[in-house]
């Protein structure tokens, strides 16, 4: 339909704004079952040990606790791609914050006290920290049983201990590429571990019915039906026995997919004679025991011509996956294979190797995987110019995807927006412009950088839309709202469709008994796969909606349209009927029309785990470009970033302001991991900063001036041409600040946060060396 | 040892028996069932908690409940009055002050805490005071926003919550005065 479009593209406020600023909407921590019982977990105090004995009966024993479990009680493992994480430790651990046992009891402080009287004797083990000293010959094996563990298909194995996954990426002859090179930049570069650090610790309530034999779970986790789909393969349980509701949720960022507290919560909730368990981790223990970021040792080496054109890149990343392998393969494919930059690069190695080690276990973060390759990649394309004697745009505009290129994993690219961020990007921070701040002790510096990202595919979203005799319309989408606006953005897509006021759509609660499938709120997939799915079902709803109202307006449906919540005669607009008018006279006044659609992004030949080629890897590219000023400070080595362009291809803003809003979360969000945030563990693998005290978010005083891009490069496939948003805001965020930083003070950092004191060395170092 | 305590919580007494060591933000969650102050970090770091006694912004991770007693407390339960949101609550939805909305009755209350005592600060000001309110998601640009917009007197006078376009536009807060502190501090 070539129709104008109502609300597609207008910046309407969030439909879940009044619950969210009157304090209302009941998040996972806040709500409370009758008749429930506090759950908590106890944490293993050591990093890679055998258990040689647990002794329960001192909690078991306090007054007011219901049950208390251990490994023996939850013999069971689950995993998404490696199905090798206990639901409590199995006869050993490691890491430390892997939960051990559990208790529930009447009181949040009787099951504090009751895990504290549980003793457990342990036998140290090797531990080990650095994931290139975990893969080295000889070493132990976190996992002896690796070999036995179920896996996903398109896993390869390392050869050496310890990797739980090898992706390679052969293109060209690197050998070759280098041999042709004019210059070669050979470095290695680092980035800490970090963490989500949600605002809502994580939580979640579990009730066992021994009857009915179902299992309720109440998480807000933003993939229920692949965690259910986890729980049922675990516990060898019918899916349809299984249910998931999800309470809102108080931000993500990829922390709150996959199991966490569900496990514990469950285990418990069947020792508890059908009370619900509710297990809340505080802010420590969602910093040892959730989700961290992967840290990553990137080896990147670039060969070029004396004119800036690549030539050949070779890479080698080691993921520190931690102790059990949640999503690393997945982050290590998808993390690994656009590492080497959105350019034309005839020769391409990449090796990724997703190595356990005894620390907390890494998984999804919003970026999956790119700001590490891009920290590596966009820091030494800056390199290359500037030993070139080139502009650092220049020598991108040189080898950048534009439309129709190949690339070097073998698919052939379209509705490439990326030039266009470039361009923009650096044109709003006035890249290229000397800062007319002069001041002595105080450097200003300009850097970009610019990165791809896939998104996870081949994947499917089903919806359901319907509209009931009052015309209003309900959403059935397993999309999860973890505050990026995914109900905003839906309910104008059925709105828009069966053209009714926004305040006449519902999304429905998210419970797996009542909302069809969808594959998870991952991987920015949701606008366009959902998008693609509300929109089919709300055109399937309006199609019956035609086909009744036809003959009650005595005209054919071609002859109809729809506008302002009517059905209409196109050329008598007055010879109109209310849906909802429409809905009741064909059904009753309790009769609803039912829209169902699906939709799934089909790959073409699956990867090839060879050469890590593919025809279609991704269903669709986000590209983006973003330029930062930044002041460093001599004296104290103190960055502050000045100002921020983020330039993002989003296809179609469905939501301009929401757009605005994704790309600014994810910047500051990008800033925090450049300048400040690091989860220090120590040798023995403990966590050092397991506090908002220590571990440092950026808070409004660093928030610099914000310049939101939106470009729109049209998706044919997409919802009115949307890709996705949500995961590329901070990825090439680090690495434009690492280049404005080169840019201020001469020297080029390689190990990230460029926190004070790595500054302040830098600059000693320099000064040294000078002298 | 349990212990009786009368509070007043927005206008309204409640008499409630709980522990002697029980802080306010558990009364308020647990015992009262007003979820909607939030624990973030429960030292007193992230502001999710945020509260105001007596006219002054608290942390209630860190407040006894039972030195609140013949105190005002104010939550942002509330701040609504007679189904009329507070300016504050208008201007973080006009103007997409929150995400997932999680910090977003902290950030009101303090926001709310600033305005009572100096209802024109500057942009400087605010900033500095919001800086006790974590947030995860916005990147706090549209929190100032929304908190300025409410300075500014630019909310829209004639608002009824509903699903709308919105009128907020982005402003650029200058970038190079904060510069000219950087070496300073
Ligand atoms: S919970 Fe009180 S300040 Fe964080
Ligand atoms: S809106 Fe999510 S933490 Fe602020």
């Amino acid at each position: 339909m070539s129709e104008e479009l109502t609300v597609i593209g207008k910046p309407v406020t969030r439909v879940d704004a009044y619950e969210k600023v009157t304090g209302q909407i009941v998040y996972g921590y806040d709500l409370t079952l009758p008749n429930m019982l506090y759950g908590k977990a106890l944490f293993s105090p050591k990093a890679h040990a055998k258990i040689k004995k647990i002794d329960i009966s001192k909690a078991k024993a306090l007054p007011g606790v219901v049950a208390v479990v251990t490994g023996a009680d939850a013999p069971w493992t689950h995993g998404e791609a490696v199905k090798d994480k206990p639901f409590l430790a199995h006869g050993k651990v490691r890491y430390i914050g892997e939960p051990v046992a559990a208790v529930a009891a009447e009181d949040e402080d009787t099951a504090q006290a009751a895990v504290k009287l549980i003793e457990v004797e342990y036998e140290d083990l090797p531990v080990y920290i650095d994931p290139e000293e975990a893969c080295k010959p000889g070493c132990v094996e976190i996992h002896e049983d690796y070999d036995g563990y179920r896996k996903a298909p398109f896993m390869v194995r390392g050869a050496a201990p310890n990797i739980n996954e090898h992706f390679k990426l052969r293109t060209g002859d690197v050998a070759k590429g280098f041999a042709e090179s004019d210059l070669i930049l050979d470095e290695k570069y680092y980035v800490p571990i970090i963490q989500h650090a949600a605002m809502e610790p994580h939580s979640a309530h579990a009730q066992w019915d021994k009857e009915s034999g179902r299992l309720t779970i109440w998480v807000a986790n933003d993939a229920p039906f692949r965690a259910l789909h986890e729980i049922s393969e675990a516990l060898a349980m019918d899916k349809e026995k299984i249910r998931f509701i999800n309470p809102a949720q108080g931000g993500g960022f990829g922390s709150k997919g996959g199991l966490k507290c569900e496990p514990i919560a469950v285990a418990l909730a069947f020792q508890t004679g059908g009370r619900p368990v509710r297990v809340k981790f505080n802010r420590e223990e969602t910093f040892i025991s959730t989700l961290t970021r992967h840290a990553a040792t990137v080896y990147c080496k670039s060969g070029v011509k004396k004119d800036g054109t690549l030539v050949a890149r070779e890479m080698t990343i080691y993921w520190d996956a931690g102790a059990y392998a949640e999503k690393s393969p997945t982050v290590c494919i998808r993390g690994s294979l656009p590492a080497p930059g959105p350019y034309r690069i005839p020769h391409v190695k990449v090796d990724g190797y997703a190595v356990y080690t005894n620390k907390p276990v890494a998984g999804s973060y919003r970026g999956y995987g790119i700001p590490q390759g891009a920290w590596a990649g966009e820091q030494q394309m800056d390199e290359l110019a500037i030993k070139l004697g080139m502009d650092p745009i220049d020598i991108r505009m040189k080898n950048i995807f534009v439309e129709g290129d190949m690339s070097y994993w073998g698919e052939q690219l379209h509705a490439v927006g990326l030039k266009e961020t470039l361009i923009k990007a650096t044109e709003a921070i006035e890249y290229g412009k000397k800062s007319p701040i002069n001041k002595p002790g105080l450097k200003i510096g300009k850097g970009f950088a610019c990165i791809q990202k896939p998104t996870r595919s081949p994947t499917t979203s089903n919806a359901g839309v319907t509209v009931n005799a009052q015309g209003e319309v309900t959403v059935f989408a397993g999309t999860v709202e973890i505050g990026q606006g995914c109900n905003t953005i839906l309910s104008q897509v059925a709105a828009e469709e069966l053209k009714v006021p926004m305040d006449k759509v519902i999304m429905h609660q998210l419970d797996t008994d009542v909302i069809p499938y969808d594959a998870s709120t991952t991987s920015s997939r949701s606008t366009y796969h959902m998008g693609n799915a509300v929109r089919s079902a709300s055109i399937h709803a309006r199609e019956q909606i035609m086909e009744a109202a036809a003959p009650m307006l005595e005209v054919g449906v071609q002859e109809l349209a729809l506008g302002d919540g009517k059905v209409f005669a196109k050329d008598q607009p007055q010879q109109s009927l209310p849906i909802g008018e429409v809905v009741k006279r064909k059904l009753g006044i309790n009769g609803v029309v039912r829209g169902e659609a699906s939709y799934t992004y089909e790959i073409g030949k699956d990867l090839d785990l060879e050469t890590g080629h593919s025809d279609h890897a991704s269903a669709f590219y986000m590209y983006a470009t973003q330029a930062a000023e930044v002041s460093v400070d001599e004296e104290s080595g103190r960055v502050r970033v000045l100002r921020m362009s983020a330039a993002h291809d989003v296809g179609k803003a469905i939501n301009p302001l929401n757009c605005e809003a994704q790309i600014e979360g994810g910047v500051v969000m990008g800033i925090g991991s450049a300048i400040h945030e690091e989860l220090i563990i120590d040798a023995t693998g403990k966590v050092r900063n397991p506090s908002f005290l220590d571990y440092h978010l950026v808070t409004s005083l660093d928030c610099p001036q914000l310049i939101p891009i939106i470009v729109e490069c049209h998706e044919p496939e997409g919802p009115y041409g949307a890709k996705g948003l949500g995961e590329p805001g901070l990825a090439p965020t680090p690495a434009a600040i690492g280049n404005a930083v080169a840019d201020a003070i001469g020297i080029r950092i390689y190990d990230l946060p460029l926190k004070p004191e790595n500054v302040f060395w830098a600059l000693q170092k320099n000064k040294k060396s000078a002298a | 040892m349990k212990k009786q305590l009368n509070l007043n919580v927005n206008g309204q007494d409640y008499e409630v028996e709980v522990e002697a060591n029980r802080l306010l933000l558990q009364v308020l969650r647990d015992t009262l069932d007003l979820t909607g102050t939030k624990e973030g970090c429960s030292i007193g770091v992230c502001g999710a908690c945020s509260v105001i006694l007596d006219g002054r912004l608290v942390s209630s991770c860190l407040t006894l409940a039972a030195g609140c007693e013949g105190k005002k407390i104010e939550t942002i339960e509330g701040l609504a009055k007679d189904g009329k949101l507070h300016p504050l609550q208008q201007a973080f939805i006009e103007y997409g002050g929150f995400q997932c909305g999680i910090c977003t009755p902290g950030q009101i209350m303090a926001a709310k805490s600033l305005l009572d005592e100096n209802p024109k600060p500057s942009e400087e000001e605010v900033k500095e005071w919001m800086s006790g309110n974590l947030c995860r998601c916005t990147g706090y640009y549209k929190i100032l926003e929304s908190v300025m917009a409410v300075v500014d007197g630019k909310t829209d006078p004639n608002y009824a919550f509903r699903k709308r376009e919105t009128t907020a536009k982005i402003q650029s807060l200058d970038v190079y005065k904060s510069v000219a502190k950087t070496s300073s501090d």
